[in-house]
């Protein structure tokens, strides 16, 4: 119901939103790396206990962007940086919540009618229950930042109706940090 | 002889007479036959201007005939003019009075998608009774951990009673009996637990995605609907 064009559209319009929106600093690398396609909902392949869910959804599909991670001080530290004030689970789901935003807008150029709900965060042991959904594309990413900073990313996305596009994602992106339209 | 003179003269007179006679009617008819010519030309230039006058106010009567003739296509013209202004006039009243019907359509619409758009508030109200089940179900979670530190427990205790009754010899032997079966119902409740966490998983995964769902739908309709009413505003502006 997917074609395969969608498909890669949809991952190369993760990757562009993932590299512009989960590192901290824009001078920070993000490597992104695909994990096998059966590990996909496997809670022991992926990294992080615990994943923020996100959902965009369309007329003829619901994407469902999953971020796993585990709260320890690496990300702790780099998330925070210095900041004591404001929890880590809030500064993350900001940056979930851009990420996911950064996917909505892109997706805004082929499908006009989207809308994108808050983040929640779940226990990675929810994962293998994706399946209950019967998506019709799961795709797993293992992302690391800065070299050593682990967290990981699964797409799922369940469709009513064919679907068929080809992103155009070449533009360069523009400095982030700015206010998301969503 | 005087007499021959005389009637000479007499005779003479009477020739020169008649001569002059003559030649007075010869003049005479001479004058009436150039005045019968002047009264003829007279006559013929008269009639000629008779005839030119005649011609003339022929030629007035011919023009006003025409003009009369003008006159009433004129007014048939003009008649046929007011008319078909008279329906323009209708038709231009009937398209103003459409356009003002359409104005005020395009405004009802703008204000229905307006007034729909609160539709969001329903959503995020039921996007709130997710975040309720989600408690009920971390609730659950609790409970269930706990239930499972209990089965856990209930396991030592069985394993330690399977011991003593072990030490106890012949005398154990119906304890021994008792704590094996408590250990297998121990066994049974933690797989028990280890199903009921794997359900509530479950749970929590498919209440999150219905529910961002319906959110993130609620949005899509709230945006389309501003889609509509800012075309809607946009036409009633241009019809006005």
């Amino acid at each position: 119901m997917i074609t395969a064009q969608a498909r890669d559209s949809f991952e190369r319009i993760f990757r562009k939103a993932a590299q512009a929106r989960l590192p901290i600093e824009p001078g920070d690398t993000c490597e992104i790396a695909p994990v096998g396609a059966g590990d996909a909902t496997r809670t022991d392949a992926m990294k992080g206990a615990q994943v923020v869910v996100l959902t965009i959804s369309s007329i003829v599909f619901r994407l469902l962007l999953i971020l796993h991670f585990d709260e320890n001080d690496a990300t702790r530290g780099y998330y925070l940086k210095d900041d004591v004030e404001r929890p880590f689970q809030e500064v993350f789901l900001e940056i979930c919540n851009l990420c996911c935003g950064a996917m909505n807008q892109e997706l805004l150029r082929y499908f006009p009618d989207l809308g994108m709900s808050t983040p929640y965060v779940l226990s990675a042991h929810c994962l293998p229950y994706l399946r209950e959904l019967n998506p019709d594309f799961v795709s797993a990413y293992s992302v690391t930042l800065n070299g050593s900073m682990q967290l990981a990313a699964t797409i799922c996305v369940c469709a009513d109706a064919p679907v068929d596009f080809v992103a155009d994602t070449s533009a360069m992106e523009e400095t982030s940090g700015e206010l998301e339209l969503f | 002889m005087i007499q021959q003179y005389v009637l000479a003269t007499v005779a003479g007179s009477a020739v020169t007479a008649l001569l002059a006679l003559a030649a007075h009617k010869l003049q005479s008819a001479r004058l009436i036959a150039r005045l019968r010519a002047e009264a003829q030309a007279s006559a013929d230039t008269l009639k000629a201007e008779q005839s030119d006058r005649a011609e003339a106010i022929r030629e007035p009567e011919q023009a006003a005939q025409h003009l009369e003739a003008l006159a009433a296509q004129l007014r048939d013209e003009l008649a046929q003019q007011s008319a078909s202004a008279d329906e323009l006039r209708a038709a231009l009243k009937a398209a103003t009075d459409d356009k003002d019907q359409w104005a005020g359509q395009a405004q009802r619409i703008a204000g229905e998608a307006a007034r729909l758009k609160h539709l969001g508030a329903t959503f995020e109200r039921w996007h709130e009774q997710m975040i309720s089940l989600m408690t009920q179900n971390h609730d659950m979670h609790a409970k269930n951990q706990e239930l499972s530190s209990i089965v856990r427990h209930v396991v030592i205790v069985s394993l330690n009673a399977s011991i003593e009754a072990a030490r106890a010899g012949p005398a154990g032997r119906g304890f021994a009996v008792v704590a094996s079966e408590v250990r297998a119902l121990a066994a049974r409740s933690e797989e028990l637990s280890k199903s009921y966490r794997d359900s509530l998983h479950r749970n929590d995964l498919t209440i999150t995605s219905t529910f961002q769902d319906i959110q993130a739908g609620g949005k899509m309709i709230a945006a389309s609907l501003a889609s509509v009413e800012s075309l809607a505003n946009r036409f009633s502006s241009t019809l006005h």
